[in-house]
């Protein structure tokens, strides 16, 4: 199989798993008590205002119909309405997605790098220092809740320090042109310094938060892999040719070590993409997880759906990318 | 590596504030700008700030006052309302408010059919330009809180070059009021600033910045670290207390039309039994809750018509477990034979405290010896299936005003359609007339009167037990000035100031 119909394979084999994905949430999504309307308007509008806004969101017809009715406006590209708030599910998703993107790139390079240069340096000092503090870093850190490290973070930086924003993306009194919805991005296009200053501190707490949590899977991954691979006959053959061991641990064990783990980072990446449900709401980061959650709670099922079916093709592209990654990197992975 | 973080905080220290500028947060999302749609708190409370409708509450009561309309006049059959409007108020574009666009948005409304258009659907047979500032509304039957209806936003005109006729409009108003909107980013922030076309006196704060939170434990770290200058909704009961201790803090609290209660299914067995509905109207301790769980942010509430309203009165029983035990044993049951019962209530919808609130409830019932409670929940919108099936038979529900008046305290859950949708499931004929004799006549000492009435019915039949009424908190920097909370639930930025 040539690369190229191996990422042809992988783009259509994604459709129907789409498909299925679809299917399951649009009927779970029935099938749980509770309808949007009641939701919005139960205990106070009378019955027949009940009624009337079930049969204007055409909750009334069978849902067989509403679920066909459905993936035909998707196929057009349209998400639907909100019927929280009456706005296209897109304009919403538009507007919460660049804060989930913001704060996990700025989350994720951290922890590659910690994963990176911490996993591999206990790898290479095995049971040394190095190695003994990593294990017990990456268990301390996996073992705390995130909630709570991010309350700690704000409490000692935020209250006792002052030096960095408790919550939020932006000072109250720091204006900036909001052309994308990227902080990082928009104060730069604009040449304005101050906003990207403010921007960057209050991405710190909630990034670093967020970076520490994550670390504590790639650490323990590129640790372990790469003892693997130092134990491995090309790392014996090439220390055997006099190469000095700095240049085998990087340049041999942990470029082989990185395979497995850049599906882990990859697919990492789009589980954080889909919301960091708690350190979005630690920090009132108005990102996706937090939409996501708040919808739920009022049954908004064109949102719900929507949000989902965004997630799931987030994960869809990132996962054929990192295997196309893989494939290029490794041949044997298309056979 | 740990110098250099350590430079690239102490490089991003905080930033002092400007003094001209108020800074506000809340744990409240506006959900939407446009009137028509608009249904929830904070929502209402942006557009209040922003535009103005026919009539207003006087600062700080709940008496209606001229506004838009200088004057009024109602027909002899209470069915015409003709309004004088006012010829100095504009939009923010210059476009002036006559009759025309009263009309345009009033019909708007009606014929959007959002989620607060019933208010007027249900009252409104037409709308008429009588000349450029005269304008009428006629209504399907003589309604005397009508004018009450007006002052919430559904029925506040909105500029008719920016809201269509045919759809909701997504974007920021064209201010009619003290303020407009200057800039919004969805759940981050909205500016408001001094509105120079307002015919009202100016601000007391020319710009108002209001922030966003997604939790109330967020908030209050934020208004500790100086981040805003004012809390309003949602601090916890105990951050509250705790704030109170503190003294670079202020802590207002005003009266709140909430009220909580117990809805009794009155078809449902056992509650079908009048003699257990009153056993528990007896048995309920309502100052341990407000005790106990609202560390006194709350107060125990006899009558299903708040404090601080006309034909308020304090009509249910104290708490007699006497007079409980009695109704039981009446009732065939003994401590031998005892009554189990679930009592439901919903986690999130009514804050975290609702856990506690039934545990305290389940004490006081089972204090009576005869009575044994399982406590139930569900998330909001299965609990509202749940009580509009009639699956619940006791349960706790609450409720905020949509018009400043006592009908809407007790014909929403006392007429026949109303218990229906509210899960008593209640019908007395006799309350029911008494009420629309009620909603027909004008004079406020006659409807006491006819208020009162339904209210002794109230405590005999027993489909609600008034519980408590909520307390409305904001936190505040000590260097602010002017924050009123209203009886009307109306909070004003534009009274507010930074000293």
């Amino acid at each position: 199989m040539s690369l190229k119909d191996y990422i042809l394979t992988r783009i259509l084999l994604a459709i129907p798993m789409m498909f299925i994905l679809l299917i399951v949430i649009f009927f779970v999504l029935r099938i749980i008590p509770g309808d949007p309307v009641l939701a919005m308007l139960g205990g106070k509008a009378p019955q027949e205002v009940i009624e009337q806004k079930r049969h204007e969101l055409g909750l009334d017809k069978p849902i067989i119909v509403q679920f066909f009715d459905y993936v035909g406006n998707l196929l057009k590209g349209d998400l639907g309405k909100s019927t929280l708030t009456s706005r296209p599910v897109w304009n919403e998703i538009k507007d919460r997605f660049p804060a989930t993107v913001e704060l996990t790139l700025f989350a994720f390079i951290i922890a590659v790098l910690i994963g990176i240069f911490w996993g591999s340096a206990a790898a290479a000092h095995r049971d040394g220092l190095i190695d003994i503090s990593a294990r017990v870093y990456a268990v301390f850190i996996y073992a705390i809740p995130v909630f709570w490290f991010g309350l700690m973070m704000q409490y000692y930086f935020g209250m006792i320090l002052r030096w960095l924003p408790v919550a939020g993306r932006l000072s109250p009194i720091v204006s900036l042109d909001n052309k994308t919805g990227f902080f990082i991005f928009d104060s730069i296009i604009s040449g304005n310094w101050e906003a990207f200053i403010d921007v960057l501190k209050h991405l710190l707490m909630p990034g670093v938060t967020l970076g520490l949590v994550i670390s504590s899977i790639f650490l323990r991954m590129v640790r372990n892999n790469t003892i693997l691979m130092l134990s491995q006959d090309f790392s014996t053959a090439a220390r055997a040719r006099g190469i000095s061991e700095r240049r085998v641990l990087y340049k041999h064990a942990l470029r082989n070590a990185m395979v497995p783990i850049l599906t882990v980072m990859g697919l990492q990446l789009a589980i954080l993409l889909a919301g960091a449900v708690l350190t979005e709401t630690t920090f009132s980061w108005p990102g996706l997880g937090s939409y996501l959650v708040m919808k739920i709670r009022y049954r908004d099922f064109p949102a719900i759906q929507g949000t989902i079916v965004f997630f799931a093709f987030f994960v869809i592209i990132i996962s054929i990318i990192v295997d196309i990654i893989n494939a290029l990197i490794d041949p044997r992975v298309r056979y | 590596m740990k110098k250099f973080l350590l430079v690239l905080l102490l490089t991003f220290s905080l930033v002092a504030f400007s003094s001209n500028v108020l800074v506000v947060g809340t744990t409240d999302k506006i959900r939407t700008l446009d009137p028509a749609k608009c249904y929830d708190y904070f929502s209402s409370n942006i557009l209040q700030n922003v535009l103005v409708g026919l009539v207003d509450y006087e600062v700080n009561t709940s008496n209606l006052v001229p506004a838009l309309a200088e004057k009024w006049e109602v027909s002899p059959d209470g069915l015409v309302y003709t309004f004088y409007l006012r010829k100095d108020a504009k939009f923010e574009d210059g476009t002036p408010i006559d009759a025309s666009v009263m009309k345009y948005s009033i019909d708007r409304a009606m014929k959007l059919n959002g989620d607060p258009a019933f208010l007027l659907t249900d009252i409104v047979d037409s709308t008429k330009v009588v000349d450029n500032y005269t304008f009428q509304i006629k209504l399907k039957y003589p309604f005397s809180a009508f004018v009450s209806v007006l002052g919430y936003t559904v029925a506040w005109p909105v500029n008719p070059n920016l809201y269509p006729e045919n759809g909701f409009y997504e974007g920021a108003p064209s201010a009619s009021g003290p303020y407009k909107i200057t800039e919004w980013i969805r759940d981050v922030r909205i500016v408001l600033e001094r509105n120079e076309k307002y015919y009202g006196p100016a601000p007391k704060t020319d710009k108002v910045v209001i922030t966003f939170y997604e939790s109330a434990a967020t908030l209050r770290l934020a208004l500790e670290t100086g981040q805003i200058d004012i809390a309003f909704r949602h601090l916890d009961p105990r951050d509250i207390s705790d704030l109170e201790n503190n003294p670079n803090i202020n802590v207002l609290k005003g009266s709140s039309p909430q009220i909580r209660y117990l809805v009794l299914n009155t078809q449902q067995a056992p509650f079908s039994n009048p003699l257990i509905r009153k056993a528990i109207m007896y048995a309920v301790d309502r100052q341990r809750i407000v005790d106990d769980v609202f560390v006194g942010l709350a107060q125990p509430l006899y009558s299903m018509v708040p404090m601080g309203m006309w034909s308020h009165e304090d009509i249910f029983p104290k708490r007699n477990l006497r007079a409980a035990k009695r109704l039981l044993q009446q009732a065939g049951y003994w401590t031998d034979k005892p009554l189990t019962i679930d009592l439901w209530y919903s986690p999130t919808h009514y804050g975290t405290t609702e856990a506690d609130v039934a545990q305290v409830l389940k004490e006081s019932l089972e204090e009576t010896g005869i009575i044994k409670v399982n406590i139930k929940y569900a998330e909001w919108s299965t609990y509202v299936d749940y009580f509009l099936n009639g699956t619940m038979g006791l349960f706790l529900l609450g409720w905020y005003p949509d018009y400043i008046d006592p009908d809407d305290y007790l014909w929403p859950f006392l007429s026949i359609n109303g218990a229906k949708s509210m899960g008593s499931f209640y019908e007395n004929p006799i309350t029911e007339s008494i009420m629309k004799a009620a909603r027909v006549c004008v004079d406020q000492n006659t409807r006491s009167d006819l208020y009162e009435q339904v209210q002794n019915h109230l405590v005999v039949d027993v489909p609600n037990i008034p519980l408590w009424q909520g307390v409305a908190v904001v936190a505040s920097q000590k260097n602010i000035k002017g924050v009123l909370l209203e009886p009307t639930q109306i909070f004003r930025y534009y009274l507010i100031e930074k000293k």
